[in-house]
């Protein structure tokens, strides 16, 4: 009895908690959005805010800094985190996880973690907070006790921890240079380092925060890792984690690291732009072969990140190179910024859709899904909205940020000439082979899930999601549509960033210098190119509407419904298009780089012509698992063998070892 | 005429009279194919005779699709419309990009407008849940994506020396100066033509005269559809058919009028048939003469463009 109402406390107080929590993140995301609106307001009249936090080490203070760049990519981090915020209780409560505290903990930790990085001002809080937002989203992979997230968690702590440590040493370094450890001063002595100094201290930070921006070959922890998590946390973890990631280079990039005048060394721009293409092309080649609905969004990250640092390694290779190349820089780098804002905005979409599915239908194998756009249409139309933004399609956002990014390309090969001009087009092309490609995928993503008939009895009884999780999703397709038609008012929102990062260049002179509703990009040859968005979109709809009106008129008794016609035979699921297969032509037309095994089972009879069953399994190797990680790991596995085998537990032994790293110390450090 | 009002009225008035000239295209393009094959064939005018017919018809529906398949057609339709007021037919500007000119788009949002209505019939193509839908979706995309690169390259080759992706600016340009054509001009529109047979479908990437399942791509993705939204998807069909070819005269053709004058649209207009006529022709032989292509064998067809267009790009930069 007196068990029996503990036990009933204990549960009213863990959901006393979890509610708690649940407001908290919603709180905190709120303050975030105006903490960050206010700072993009307000920065630019009275430059960076500064806190001092309390000193916590004798060797070095903590402040918190608000300026541009961390302002914007805290209103990144905010918005999608409001979302989650109101989707995460009714998700939780749909879909009951063994520890929901922890997931509400963690959420909350993770949040402010990443917030805190952004604001840090200097190494110390950097570091302590980008290790608070890993342990935190490690606790939320956990969160659900099954084999597959204890594997992913492995991989994504050491692999961040790997990270970590380069971005450690490269702080360091450039701490030791300065005396100190705070940003200004880190700044203020990267004026004075070599040439190949900075090129070493940048590379070893691009390598960590590479790794957890998810940019191949750094990638294979992340198809594991994020869809393990809550939906809610996948979204935030595919949506901002990685623009996290993100802000980390362009902090490293072109503000601690950047010579006080002249351009930025070519080496960065160029290792940028290669490693954005690539990633680009790999994710979304390797997302087309995915079956799991999350998995597939996760490739699709590495394919965003890639976009995002195409952007970014154009405005690297032409900042500071005189007027016209800076006006390109900064259509760059606002594209590189705009796609990261977007790309938190459709893929926390899409995710939130994904776990919205996942909660009505128990699966998210798209091949036992299908036939819910008639079950969940809200949740269809929303999904379908993200698709269309991801896939860089008009009139919506994603297309914006791609144009941007193509004009950049255009117009700076043209600047560049000769052959960098050729090989920055050619990273035009391989953005255009993403752009055909993410559209053939998220055709397959929609169709197969959404349309023809339900493969499986949970699918055929989805019901739709909770009203709370319908807003956070409309939420942020709001945000899809809105940056889509008007753009020029995002790009106000980006004036500051861009000028701190460009040394005063206004993008509102360059990008919307004919009104908010234009966008404009303009090289030193020819006249440039002018879009409004707004007026392509209007006439889109009043088409589009007109069309509609005139298939209104048709008489409603002459539209009727029948089965689809199988060529005889009784329709049903298995007649639908599987994802393997609407896949299959570019599996075998891109086949090298997938090298997918296949294995087909027969079970005969008496003849080979009675075929009793027949088993076909495919797989997809992720090629940089197979040449980059495992190789790794069994050099390391070979390494950790060859010390066992010395250490035979012989203290004499370890007096020698002992004596021979001192010896070899002394010999090489011992001069000076 | 009221000011502001006419760059609205020139652009809705550009995309119907293409509308409405598109079904007379691939009539006169199945005509000369007929001539070749030595039949009479059917008549300049069948496309409207199909069209008028399909409007009057009532429609079936799969009892399994979604609320989206009947918004497709309008949809895909729409988008192909937006992307024909882009071409600059009637009105080439001089002074590239002058501002009286409406800001509606360039040659990207142009490509944009016909993904998007090509990612919205994929779709609708999987909701009637009948397995031809999902392998012309399928294939569809699978040649889009291989399309797509060459395509950007072509536009870069030429939008390097105009300086922009507006297609009024880049014709502007070609009026600039005058006939001049380079070995680049040469292989860009070689590249050009080949991606023409792509986009348009026609042999030997896809072919529009047959529904064999084992040869279609668009036609696969149509066979659901009926009554006058199928004839939607025809009339986008046909729309984007002119649009493209529209769309390769900016790029290539140099045109000896420009300016908004009724004389100087007049005679846009007229060069705009001229080059219709010879890139009609060139489908016609071409289909005419080649086999359809093994689907597999395509991408090695297309690399052939994306090699033409990046050498264009090449003799441009170096």
């Amino acid at each position: 009895m007196e068990q029996a109402r503990r036990r009933r406390s204990s549960a009213a107080g863990a959901r006393a908690t979890r509610a708690a929590g649940h407001l908290g993140l919603l709180a905190g995301a709120l303050a975030g959005t105006a903490v960050a609106i206010q700072g993009l307001a307000a920065g630019g009249t009275q430059g960076p805010a500064h806190v001092e936090l309390p000193r916590l080490f004798p060797f070095a203070g903590m402040s918190l800094v608000l300026d541009g760049l961390g302002a914007f990519f805290l209103l990144v981090v905010s918005v999608i985190a409001l979302a989650a915020a109101i989707y995460g209780p009714a998700y939780l409560k749909a879909h009951p996880a063994s520890s929901p505290s922890v997931i509400v903990l963690g959420i909350n930790l993770f949040v402010a973690s990443m917030s805190l990085v952004l604001l840090a001002g200097d190494a110390i809080t950097f570091l302590l907070a980008w290790e608070g937002m890993t342990l935190a989203s490690y606790s939320l992979v956990l969160a659900e006790d099954k084999e597959a997230n204890i594997h992913a968690g492995l991989v994504y702590i050491v692999i961040a921890h790997v990270g970590t440590a380069l971005i450690m040493v490269s702080f360091l370094a450039l701490g030791l240079r300065a005396g100190s450890l705070d940003f200004a001063a880190m700044r203020a002595s990267a004026a004075a380092l070599s040439g190949t100094e900075r090129s070493m201290l940048f590379f070893m930070a691009l390598l960590g925060l590479g790794a957890k921006a998810g940019v191949v070959p750094l990638h294979v922890w992340l198809p594991l890792a994020h869809p393990a998590a809550p939906s809610h946390v996948s979204a935030l973890m595919s949506g901002v984690m990685l623009k996290v990631a993100i802000y980390g280079i362009v902090r490293f990039g072109l503000d601690l690291l950047a010579p006080a005048a002249g351009p930025l060394p070519p080496s960065w721009g160029w290792t940028l732009l290669g490693l954005g293409s690539v990633s680009a092309v790999i994710g979304v080649l390797y997302a087309l072969q995915q079956h799991d609905l999350k998995r597939l969004l996760a490739y699709h990250s590495v394919e965003n990140v890639g976009i995002i640092l195409m952007g970014l390694g154009m405005a690297m290779l032409l900042a500071h190179r005189g007027e016209a190349a800076e006006a390109l820089a900064a259509i760059a780098l606002a594209a590189s910024l705009l796609h990261t804002f977007n790309h938190g905005a459709f893929k926390g979409l899409l995710f939130l859709c994904a776990g919205s599915v996942q909660s009505a239908a128990h699966t998210l194998n798209m091949e036992e899904l299908g036939g819910l756009a008639r079950r969940m249409p809200w949740t269809a139309f929303l999904f379908l909205v993200g698709a269309v933004a991801i896939s860089g399609l008009p009139p919506l956002n994603g297309f914006v940020s791609e144009w941007m990014t193509f004009q950049a390309l255009i117009l700076g090969g043209g600047e560049l000439r000769s052959g960098s001009g050729l090989a920055v087009i050619a990273a035009a092309a391989a953005l255009a082979l993403t752009g055909g490609l993410a559209s053939a995928c998220f055709v397959k993503a929609f169709g197969v899930t959404f349309l023809g008939r339900p493969r499986s009895s949970h699918a055929a009884e989805a019901m739709e999601a909770a009203p709370s999780m319908r807003a956070a999703m409309a939420l942020l397709a709001a945000a899809c549509v809105l940056i889509g038609l008007l753009p020029g008012y995002a790009m106000s929102v980006l004036e500051l960033p861009v000028a701190l990062l460009l040394k005063g260049t206004s993008l509102g002179s360059i990008v919307t210098v004919r009104g908010p509703l234009v966008l404009s990009a303009s090289g030193s040859v020819g006249s440039g190119t002018a879009v409004s968005m707004t007026l392509a979109a209007a006439l889109f709809a009043a088409l589009a509407l007109a069309v509609c009106g005139l298939l209104a008129l048709q008489h409603p008794d002459r539209r009727r419904l029948a089965p689809t016609w199988t060529c005889g035979m009784a329709p049903q699921s298995r007649f639908d298009y599987t994802p393997t297969a609407f896949a299959k032509s570019l599996r075998l037309i891109f086949a090298t780089l997938y090298q997918s095994k296949r294995s087909v089972t027969r079970l005969t009879g008496a003849t080979p012509y009675d075929l009793r069953s027949l088993h076909w399994k495919s797989e997809m190797v992720d090629l940089s698992q197979k040449h980059f990680y495992d190789r790794l790991q069994t050099g390391v596995t070979r390494v950790a063998h060859a010390v066992r085998r010395r250490s035979t537990g012989r203290i004499h032994y370890y007096i020698a070892y002992v004596l021979v790293t001192l010896l070899i110390t002394l010999l090489i450090f011992g001069r000076g | 005429m009221d000011h502001a009002l006419a760059p609205w009225l020139l652009a809705l008035g550009q995309a119907l009279l293409l509308a409405a000239l598109g079904p007379l295209v691939t009539g006169l393009i199945q005509k000369i194919k007929a001539r070749f094959q030595c039949r009479r064939g059917a008549g300049l005018l069948q496309g409207y005779r199909d069209l008028w017919k399909l409007a009057r018809k009532g429609s079936v529906q799969a009892d399994t699709a979604s609320p989206f398949f009947r918004l497709v057609p309008a949809l895909a339709l729409g988008a192909s419309l937006a992307a024909v007021t882009l071409v600059p037919v009637l009105l080439v500007p001089l002074e590239h990009g002058a501002a009286s000119r409406l800001p509606l788009g360039d040659a990207l949002l142009f490509l944009g407008w016909l993904s998007l209505g090509r990612f919205l019939t994929a779709v609708s193509a999987l909701d009637a849940g009948g397995a031809f839908g999902g392998m012309g979706a399928s294939r569809e995309m699978t040649v889009s994506t291989l399309v797509e690169p060459a395509l950007i390259l072509v536009i870069f080759s030429i939008a390097i020396v105009a300086g922009s992706t507006e297609l009024g600016a880049i014709a502007g340009h070609r009026v600039a100066l005058g006939g001049s054509f380079g070995a680049s001009d040469f292989l860009a529109l070689f590249a050009m033509l080949i991606l023409l047979l792509a986009e348009t479908g026609r042999i030997p990437v896809d072919n529009p005269d047959t529904h064999l399942e084992l040869t279609m791509l668009h036609e696969g993705m149509l066979l659901e559809h009926s009554g006058p939204a199928l004839g939607c998807l025809v009339l986008a069909n046909h729309t984007k058919q002119i649009a493209l070819m529209a769309f390769v005269q900016a790029l290539f053709l140099p045109r000896m009028a420009s300016g908004a004058t009724p004389r100087a649209m007049a005679q846009g207009l007229a060069v705009f048939v001229l080059g219709t006529l010879v890139l009609s022709v060139f489908l016609a032989v071409v289909e005419s003469a080649y086999a359809k292509l093994r689907f597999f064998h395509l991408p090695q067809f297309l690399s052939i463009s994306l090699l033409c267009a990046f050498l264009a790009v090449a003799l441009r930069l170096l």
